[in-house]
């Protein structure tokens, strides 16, 4: 009772002092008079500013905004700010030494090192060091410190960095986190020691700040190091994961060697498959057609005093002297424009030149500055991914679409060792843009609505309506253009126009259709197998229950399981053809193929041979057992094995070493079961050969199949 | 067998194991001979159905299924031949089995002999195609390989009625169904060696689709006022009411009415099969329906008449909506709807399928709800007006 009286008087007391002072009430004129006037005056300004300041037009500097909005640019959680940071660093290692034509040799370390500030995170360390050229000194604050410097902006090549953004965000997100900027340790050839300092950020002004600057002894000739301390939390599987994007990009660069070490993981080594260092093509000069007016005007102003007629000429691919003159005669072009210097004409006449030449019909840009990986480096490379069974790879020339260059590559392997519930997942999906992972929003992604818009059962895989395909699959599909369409700044999703997806459609269905043809092969030998099943089981309990039935002495049932034996052997006949004809297009596509994959299959192919001639020796034996044979079941056989002579016709396929060998055990197996029934079939010979020639049979002709 | 205008005599013991016999023995001299052995079998099939009004029951055409010996086919037949020797020395012994029964005798065997593995039926719907596969192969009724259904439906009361059972092992059982009170008698699923006597003449009898109003009536006194025999089907008839019905027609020459509900299923499922047998049963509905029974159940013009209360067809239900589609099926494909002869009965089925409208039996109780013997009475009104099909 007495904390309830309390209670009571101390609400009434804080209504009494909340009650507001009527204005020009005496008490409130009395209070205010007890202010200095000082402190009044200095109070007033205070707020005026306050009020002024709201008003006024600033304008921020883009580290400024960029710092602000990192979210935009991959960095909208701690794990997204982890694995954005590996891939900006990386994307800049390999782009320095593609460009110095360096076969890379990428050193990444990924490890917590504390506890971070930020809630639920890790203090992160994440180091990347490469054998690149190395920066120069004065070019470090801008590499690392400074936003839209880039060596690689609008220059129409297909380099995995193109704005200069990402490497610069992620020294802001460690200078947010951990107060700390990039380590960077950089050594040219030419230089005695490395140059080590610490980048720092300028934001207000968008510059990088160098600290603790020094030169060092460094081991390596030359080469980058670049260290990150950062708040982050580290995800190692999934498709955001970071071993994800390692995978992927050994994937899609055949020729880069690496070492990483990711926490709970010991150090691995991939070594590269191929010495050949991508040559990067040249940009080639913009084609009018991809260009809007501010972007002509602003193409113009870069010439300087050059006559028009000669800046379209030089300045644009895909225009001639017939294209000019067609301006002026097909799109009514004043000559004069063309003879103007580009520096001199006015907006008016710009705007025309640019709407006549926009009508005009101009061949379509080259697609020479389009970069592969190409089916031999994706072949090679795809066996790095770990226990592979069986891949297709698929390289489509470059095409034209949107009137942008651009080349797609699909590479779908199977993976072996998958079971349980893990098989019935869906397939794993690897994108690439410019040989970059893309691992975020997959759902808004065209390359993922070109896999789901396919219907993958005719190629064997099982899939449900408008999904990605199940199976223990891992569907990569690369993309690259020097002008690839984003969703968003931070580069997660492809945006494709009609005439993109159905480009990756068709090399989506080729590959589907190589697939199939080791799948056909795979489900042939599987149904001789469950057949030679069938005949093993169910012949004996049939002639037994029927010689019970009819109280038949053994010498009847003998010759019934050979009847039957007979019979069902002709059954396998037709299957076992099917399977040679596709084991003989399997060899004939390792035997075209051979460079592509030295040395992949080099080892089993005479192990293949020898499972062909037994089969065929096989096959043989049963060919003059059944020359009796119903016309129907030939037919049959020939019947199926034209069909499948017309649908492995257009198909190339390639496996994993190992799943060769596991089918050739397979295509064994049955002969093994063969041979079993042959057995009877032996005895029958035996039966009837007394009858025929009894004193003609060889015996040695009699035991050759058992010898076998 | 012999079939003559439809007619077939069912095969004695004896001949259903020289039958059986005589296959094996022709498949496993093939066998010697490195050939094929073909199974055929009558094709029980709408589509192989063939009704004559003068016959009275569905009959099978020429078609024949047949299965070739071949790697596919293997495993099915060395089933069928495995369940034909279980199916003869049951005959052979006498002994009795359900289908449910075969399916676990299988079990048993595949248990004790692991050779015998590659047998096993995961499930009775595999072992029940082997025996119906075995049945249409010798053209022979299941109840005569001694595998028999459970004896559902066929509730029958009678104060007139005396049914003499020869057994198995030659004794007679004499049922006088007048001393049984109100408890039904149960017709075996075999019915053919039962032999009926009436104490005086029976006037007709009635076959009510629900053993519920079966009950209704025969509780408020309808066998004690009417010298007639009363049976509840239970919905579908099952063979035993088919063969039981079929045994009432032959022995004691009675006019038979079967009283039920106003819809596609009962017409189509429940009525034709009673009276002309089924497109499945092709090769047994000699023994298996009353081509004599009428329709004295609910017709279009008695909702009129009898202001009865009646309902939409829910074409939202998937039950509904399915035997309204086989009524339309049936109008343009079954043989029985299709014959001059039974016009009146495809007259109702049109327009059932044209109305979309149902009536249950159980809506002559409406005409007068405080009358118990109201749907007594209307009965016994349709049967002397012969308002019936």
């Amino acid at each position: 009772m007495a904390k309830k009286k309390a209670a009571a008087k101390q609400r009434a007391n804080n209504e009494g002092s909340s009650k507001p002072m009527k204005k020009g009430s005496a008490k409130a004129k009395t209070e205010s008079k007890k202010l200095p006037q000082v402190e009044l005056d200095s109070a007033k300004e205070v707020i005026d500013n306050v009020r002024k300041s709201a008003k006024m037009i600033t304008a921020s500097s883009t580290a400024e905004y960029f710092a602000k909005n990192l979210q935009q640019v991959g960095f909208s959680s701690p794990t997204k700010a982890v694995l954005t940071t590996l891939k900006e660093a990386f994307d800049n290692a390999l782009d320095a030494c593609e460009d110095a034509s360096i076969l890379p040799d990428i050193h990444v370390v990924v490890e917590k090192i504390g506890v971070g500030t930020l809630k639920n995170t890790d203090q992160i360390l994440i180091r990347v060091e490469d054998n690149g050229p190395g920066i120069d000194p004065d070019d470090v604050p801008k590499v690392f410190g400074e936003y839209l410097a880039s060596s690689k902006f609008g220059r129409a090549r297909c380099s995995r960095g193109q704005q200069g953004i990402g490497i610069s965000a992620a020294t802001t997100w460690a200078m947010q986190t951990t107060a700390s900027g990039a380590r960077v340790v950089t050594k040219k050839k030419t230089a005695r020691k490395a140059f080590s300092c610490i980048v720092d950020m300028d934001l207000k002004h968008n510059r990088g700040i160098v600290k603790n600057k020094e030169n060092i002894d460094w081991k390596k000739e030359h080469g980058t190091n670049v260290e990150f301390k950062m708040d982050g939390r580290v995800q190692l599987n999934g498709e955001g994961g970071l071993l994800n994007y390692l995978r992927s990009t050994i994937l899609v660069n055949p020729h880069m060697s690496i070492t990483y070490t990711l926490p709970e993981m010991q150090k691995t080594r991939v070594e590269r498959v191929t010495s050949e260092v991508p040559l990067i093509p040249e940009a080639t000069e913009p084609h009018p057609h991809t260009m809007i007016l501010g972007e002509f005007l602003a193409h113009a102003r870069l010439f300087g005093h050059i006559k028009a007629s000669t800046w379209l000429k030089k300045g644009f691919s895909r225009v001639s002297d017939k294209t000019l003159q067609e301006l002026v005669s097909l799109h009514k072009l004043p000559p004069a424009i063309l003879n103007q210097a580009v520096d001199t004409m006015s907006e008016s006449d710009i705007k025309t030149l640019y709407s006549a030449i926009q009508k005009s019909a101009l061949q379509a840009p080259s697609t020479s500055s389009v970069l592969a990986i190409g089916e031999d480096g994706l072949a090679l490379s795809i066996q790095r991914l770990g226990d592979i069974d069986f891949f297709s790879v698929v390289s489509r020339k470059p095409m034209i679409a949107d009137f942008k260059p651009v080349q797609v590559e699909v590479a779908i392997a199977r993976q072996r060792g998958v079971t349980g519930e893990d098989k019935e997942e869906s397939v794993q999906v690897l994108r690439f843009a410019n040989r970059v992972p893309l691992q975020f929003d997959k759902a808004a992604c065209a390359i993922v609505k070109a896999i789901t818009s396919i219907n993958w059962k005719p190629y064997g895989l099982r899939q449900p309506k408008n999904s990605l395909p199940i199976g223990p699959y891992i569907i990569a599909i690369s993309v690259v253009s020097p002008f690839i369409k984003f969703k968003n700044a931070s580069k997660e999703t492809v945006d494709g126009s009609d005439e993109l997806v159905e480009e990756f459609r068709r090399t989506l269905m080729q590959a589907g259709q190589r697939l199939s043809r080791y799948l056909k092969r795979e489900h042939k030998a599987d149904e001789l197998e469950q057949r030679q099943q069938h005949i093993e089981q169910f012949c004996p309990i049939l002639v037994e229950t029927l010689a019970r039935i009819v109280n038949a002495p053994e010498n009847r049932k003998v010759k019934a399981e050979e009847g039957l034996a007979k019979i069902l052997a002709r059954d396998t006949k037709g299957i076992r053809q099917d399977l040679n004809v596709a084991d003989q297009r399997l060899a004939s596509y390792l035997q075209d193929n051979k460079k592509h994959l030295s040395g992949f299959f080099a080892d089993i192919e005479s192990e293949e041979a020898a499972a062909h001639s037994e089969r065929d020796l096989e096959d043989g034996e049963v060919d003059e057992d059944v020359d009796s044979d119903s016309e129907d079941s030939e037919k049959g056989s020939e019947k199926s094995a034209k069909k499948s002579k017309g649908k492995a016709s257009k198909v190339k396929a390639s496996k994993g070493k190992k799943a060769k060998e596991k089918n050739f055990k397979k295509a064994e197996k049955p002969a093994a079961k063969k041979e079993a029934m042959q057995e009877p079939k032996a005895s029958t010979k035996k039966s009837e050969a007394p009858k025929k020639a009894p004193t003609k049979t060889p015996p040695a002709k009699k035991t050759k199949p058992k010898a076998k | 067998m012999a079939r003559v205008e439809g007619k077939r005599i069912a095969k004695k013991d004896t001949e259903i194991i020289s039958l059986g016999k005589d296959l094996c023995e022709k498949m496993l001299g093939e066998l010697e001979r490195a050939q094929r052995p073909i199974l055929r079998a009558t094709k029980c099939a709408l589509d192989n159905s063939i009704y004559n009004a003068k016959i009275g029951f569905l009959t099978p055409g020429d078609k024949k299924v047949s299965s070739e010996l071949n790697v596919s086919s293997v495993k099915k037949m060395t089933r069928a031949i495995f369940m034909l020797e279980i199916l003869l020395r049951n005959v052979e012994i006498s002994n009795i089995n359900t289908k449910r029964e075969l399916y676990y005798v299988v079990k048993g065997y595949v248990k004790h002999e692991a050779k015998l593995r590659p047998l096993d039926f995961t499930d009775q719907s595999e072992s029940d195609s082997v025996i119906d596969f075995i049945c249409e192969m010798m053209e022979a009724y299941r109840e005569e390989l001694n595998c028999v259904a459970d004896d559902r439906g066929g509730q029958t009361y009678s104060k007139n009625l005396i049914v003499t059972e020869k057994e198995f092992d030659g004794n007679e059982a004499v049922v006088d169904l007048s001393l049984l009170g109100t408890a039904p008698y149960q017709p075996r699923n075999r019915p053919q060696n039962l032999v009926l006597q009436a104490k005086k003449k029976i006037d007709f009898c009635i076959i009510i689709e629900s053993q519920g109003t079966a009950n209704t009536l025969v509780a408020n006194g309808f066998t004690k006022r009417h010298n007639c025999i009363l049976i509840g089907s239970q919905g579908v008839p099952s063979n035993a009411v088919r063969a039981w019905v079929k045994r009432i027609q032959d022995q004691l020459s009675v006019p038979l009415f079967f009283f039920g509900d106003l819809d596609a299923y009962t017409m189509q499922n429940i009525f034709r099969t009673l009276k002309a047998g089924s497109a499945a049963s092709l090769i047994r509905n000699s023994e298996f329906c009353a081509p004599d029974v009428k329709f004295l159940g609910v017709l279009p013009e008695d909702i009129k008449k009898y202001d009865l209360v009646d309902y939409a067809v829910k074409e939202n239900d998937p039950a509904e909506a399915r035997s309204l589609k086989k009524a339309r099926d049936a109008l343009s494909n079954d043989p029985f709807f299709k014959d001059k002869k039974n016009k009146e009965l495809t007259g109702i089925l049109d327009w059932l399928v044209k109305n979309k409208r149902r009536c249950e039996q159980q809506s002559f109780i409406s005409v007068d709800p405080r009358d118990p013997q109201m749907m007594e009475k209307i009965i016994i009104d349709k049967i002397k007006r012969g308002n019936y099909i």
